[in-house]
């Protein structure tokens, strides 16, 4: 039994006495406060009383739920990465890791870099397909030149960064037709060793966590089905495979079956996450399997079983919603990358329900009517995907998706990829295109692999576009008005007790009851105030068609929600774009809704979702303005509204 | 970087070099007897143990017959290469063993474990990285000042009074308005209080009696009413503590280190004269 086996026994035995302990405090407690494990009769929330009981000396005693938020991405690469190494990145995972736990580290175009704030987990996913050869071609290893595909990269990559980018772009092509044109296979088996010995390094239990991962790039034709995936284990099990490539296959499906043979083969737990939606073509949230035959109820099972969270932002775009889909929503226009990577060019509105998050929960809600599972049962996590070597997800630290986006007077407007591949076209995107984004927020008890990676795969986390907002969802069907201002531990053990987190199932409606949603959100400490707490809904019709509604449920600043359940009055801005400045006098620090479903229907599925907007704040564009003393043109935005997008909650008829 | 070092191939080459330099040496002269070459059991473990790394099983028989075929006919190119004298001025050969001596000496320096001594010393002579930082166990009621409005002040005065009239270190789970990050923090270190609450707060903290309730204190969110039970100061670490992380420093600097003062040490050896260009060549 090794350090983290033994501790998480010792965690289960913990847990089991504090559950008997927690029985027993029931009976001895009186007043004003409501134990977690009093699950029924439960006292109102009394606000006044000032209890006078001596407390147990350990504060933390009878909670037994998550009670804090951890911060980190399940997505980002190092110098590893094909690309990010071609692009001329040499970052290593221990550079990173560095950066991540605080320190500062030099990136490759010389400039000095470190976090507002540390992370509290990372899990490093670089590309399995030629992982490690950038290292190789730095060094013009004989095995590369000897193959003429290799020999061509060494060369174009010592002519510098863009043509070490036609270079990276190659190796995509080869991997959008699934074909290698370099046999990289040991490389990347040398490299997974150094990557997992890293994460094994950095990995300090209670403190900060590493998980082991890597990301599986299949691109059929250029259409995104990325995926990363995510160990829960340790070295002495993830270093017993290697990472899984789309030269194995580009079928989603025999990922799945790589994953459960690990599993089998070690006794393992892994999980993978979808990202880049908006990038897919209409391809990864549909109803069919990758074949394009209709799915079945163990194919849409499997899926959901082993994507249990979408990612659902990152610097590539956002992909929640778009305006095309959600066009009620005006939150919904929002860094959006709706490209067709066939053709290099936009992407067509008839594509757009599949490529991203809300309608995937929609979908999901139509194919568990079908089919009795629901392949999208999945929770929101933010990715990153930064190809520079380091996390950079704040506006005011931007440092770019690749080795070209790294800051520079120039950046904004480096292109990323000509319209149809043709440089006399101009630009089908560039720079100034990407966000600086994104977080995951993980609600657990502690830091360590095993509760992070629980919480994943529990769906009881949440994605941010690069702020750290809390947001705390509880949903049910007997909460009351009061139990809102239950101050903390109360409320949340009083959530647990009569309800679901967020990630979590609502079913047997009692008759004529609504559900009812509790929410608090609390802005960044050092971030912009909350302009507004939604809820975004999406149910099945009695036709069989999905529909969605936003109800706007707290808005800051003595501004009124109609009989609609929407607030049209928008916050307003404090954002001054010449100095990059920003101010909290308008928005509020913390918002809380207590809501009930007006509209509920106890025949009829659906899911619950909570968006918090924040107040405009400068995006990373203006920060370069203002730094480099350059002035963009006025199609370049200047200010973001960042937000939070929660898993949801479904709801499901009892059956 | 290891891994070039534990490269079969590496030693292969290196035994064949020698080979080689031994032969040249001491054959000049005769007519040569035919080279000997030999895959020892060693070399065969090592090519069946790259082969089961990369495709997770062992090679069958054919496989491994073609795998010592393809290393004996490696052998006898790279020998008869060498004689005709083809890796000189070969630029790729020359990059190849400028990387290789590179990770030659990183992995000397890998291998070379920092003795305790060693350890301490790069913890002496770099504490703020790894101070121990103060710590907070702390309990706090939140006062929103949305919801108190023009009341906040007045509110955490009566609040304070009640609290410090009821006495020390009273549970309060059931005053205060509701905050999601919780009211109980125990040995919470500036830093992480920092990342929660903002700076300002944490540095509130630091300047607070402890024992009893004071307030209200100014946070990122509002006003707090603040019970410290206790404050451990920062300090200097004992090694034992931060025994990982002087590592991992140490490792990195090392590595970021370690090929620069190598090359200063072999530069040392040689005199290095830099012609100054032709007219031609400078324009």
């Amino acid at each position: 039994m090794n350090q983290m086996q033994r501790r998480s026994a010792m965690t289960r035995s913990t847990r089991l006495n504090r559950a008997a302990f927690g029985a027993i405090g029931l009976a001895l407690v009186t007043g004003g406060m409501t134990h977690f494990a009093a699950a029924q009769n439960r006292p109102p929330a009394d606000q006044t009383k000032i209890e006078q009981k001596k407390p147990e000396y350990s504060p933390y005693l009878d909670q037994n739920f998550p009670n804090r938020v951890y911060w980190g991405v399940a997505h980002v690469h190092t110098g590893y990465s094909f690309d990010a190494g071609m692009f001329g990145i040499t970052l290593t995972p221990d550079d990173l890791f560095k950066v991540a736990t605080g320190g500062e580290v030099v990136l490759d175009n010389g400039l000095r870099f470190k976090q507002d704030r540390p992370l509290d987990w990372v899990a490093i996913t670089d590309h399995a397909e030629y992982m490690g050869i950038s290292d190789e071609i730095r060094a013009g290893s004989p095995d590369l030149l000897a193959n003429p595909q290799g020999k061509r990269w060494y060369e174009m990559s010592k002519q510098g960064p863009q043509e070490g980018v036609k270079a990276a772009i190659e190796a995509v092509v080869s991997m959008q037709n699934g074909k290698p044109v370099f046999d990289a296979s040991k490389l990347t088996a040398t490299a997974w060793a150094h990557a997992t010995a890293a994460a094994e390094k950095w990995n300090q239990p209670g403190v900060f966590t590493t998980l082991h991962g890597f990301e599986w790039t299949s691109a059929p034709g250029g259409n995104n089905l990325h995926r990363t995936v995510i160990f829960r284990d340790n070295a002495d099990r993830v270093s017993q495979v290697v990472p899984f490539s789309t030269f194995d296959s580009q079928d989603p499906a025999d990922l799945w079956n790589y994953m459960d043979a690990y599993a089998k083969k070690t006794g393992g737990q892994v999980l993978a996450i979808p990202h880049n939606g908006n990038l897919s073509n209409g391809l990864m949230y549909t109803a069919e399997t990758f074949d394009g035959k209709p799915m079945d109820p163990a194919y849409a099972e499997t899926r959901a079983a082993h994507e249990p969270l979408l990612e659902a932002t990152q610097i590539k775009g956002d992909s929640e919603t778009n305006p095309y889909l959600s066009p009620n929503d005006e939150f919904a226009n929002f860094e959006r990358w709706d490209i067709n990577f066939n053709k290099m060019e936009p992407a067509q509105n008839n594509v757009l329900h599949g490529n991203y998050v809300r309608s995937a929960l929609r979908l999901g809600l139509e194919i568990d009517a079908k089919l009795g599972a629901n392949p999208y049962k999945s929770g929101l996590i933010g990715g990153s995907d930064a190809h520079v070597g380091v996390v950079t997800q704040r506006e005011d630290n931007f440092f770019g998706e690749f080795a070209n986006g790294l800051p520079s007077p120039e950046r904004w407007k480096t292109p990323l990829a000509m319209v149809n591949n043709d440089p006399s076209k101009g630009p089908l995107m560039s720079v100034w295109g990407e966000q600086a984004a994104g977080l995951g927020g993980v609600w657990a008890r502690e830091n360590t692999r095993d509760a992070i990676w629980d919480a994943l795969k529990r769906k009881e986390v949440y994605a941010t576009t690069g702020d750290r907002p809390i947001v705390r969802l509880f949903a049910g069907w007997d909460f009351v008005p009061a139990d809102l201002d239950r101050p903390e531990p109360d409320f949340a053990a009083n959530g647990y007790a009569h309800g679901v987190p967020m990630g979590g199932d609502l079913t047997k409606a009692p008759a004529g009851q609504h559900p009812v949603f509790m929410v608090h959100a609390l802005r960044d400490p050092d971030g912009p105030n909350l302009d507004r707490i939604q809820i975004i809904k999406g149910w099945l019709g009695a036709d069989g068609k999905t529909l969605e509604r936003i109800y706007d449920i707290a808005v800051s600043g003595g501004r009124t929600i109609g009989p609609d359940g929407r607030c049209m009055t928008p916050v307003g801005s404090t954002v001054d774009v010449a100095n990059a400045t920003y101010t909290n006098s308008i928005g509020a620090a913390m918002l809380s809704a207590y809501w009930k479903d007006p509209e509920f229907d106890a025949t009829q599925r659906a899911f619950y979702y909570v968006r918090v907007i924040q107040i405009p704040s400068p995006r990373w564009t203006a920060y370069d303005q203002k730094r480099f003393h350059i002035k963009m043109p006025d199609y370049v935005p200047m200010t973001v509204t960042d937000r939070a997008y929660t898993s949801p909650v479904w709801y499901s008829p009892a059956t | 970087m290891k891994r070039f070092v534990r490269e079969p191939l590496v030693h292969f080459l290196v035994l064949g070099a020698l080979l080689f330099v031994g032969y040249g040496l001491f054959n000049r002269n005769s007519e040569p007897a035919p080279a000997q070459i030999v895959v020892s059991q060693g070399q065969l473990a090592s090519i069946v143990e790259t082969f089961t790394l990369i495709r997770q099983r062992s090679p069958t028989r054919e496989e491994l017959e073609g795998l010592i075929r393809e290393r004996v006919r490696e052998e006898v190119y790279y020998r008869e290469a060498l004689a005709l004298g083809l890796d000189k001025d070969d630029l790729i050969i020359r990059r190849r063993l400028q990387q290789k001596l590179e990770f030659v000496s990183e992995d000397t320096a890998a291998q070379a474990a920092p003795s305790a001594a060693d350890l301490n010393a790069y913890l002496q002579a770099h504490p703020d990285k790894f101070r121990v930082e103060q710590k907070f166990t702390f309990r706090q009621l939140y006062l929103d000042p949305q919801k108190r409005g023009a009341n906040l002040a007045h509110d955490a005065a009566q609040l304070l009074a009640e609290l410090t009239q009821a006495g020390g270190d009273t549970s309060v789970t059931a005053v205060g308005d509701p905050f999601p990050l919780g009211n109980s923090f125990s040995a919470e270190t500036a830093g992480e209080v920092a990342n929660r609450f903002g700076k300002k707060f944490a540095a509130n903290l630091s300047e607070l009696e402890t024992g009893s309730w004071e307030g209200p204190v100014e946070s990122s969110y509002g006003m707090h009413l603040v019970f410290l039970k206790e404050r451990t100061e920062e300090r200097p670490p004992a090694l034992a503590e931060v025994r990982d992380a002087v590592r991992r420093e140490w490792d990195d600097a090392r590595r970021l280190g370690v090929n620069d003062e190598f090359y200063q040490g072999l530069l040392k050896h040689y005199t290095v004269t830099i012609e100054q260009p032709t007219a031609e060549a400078a324009k």
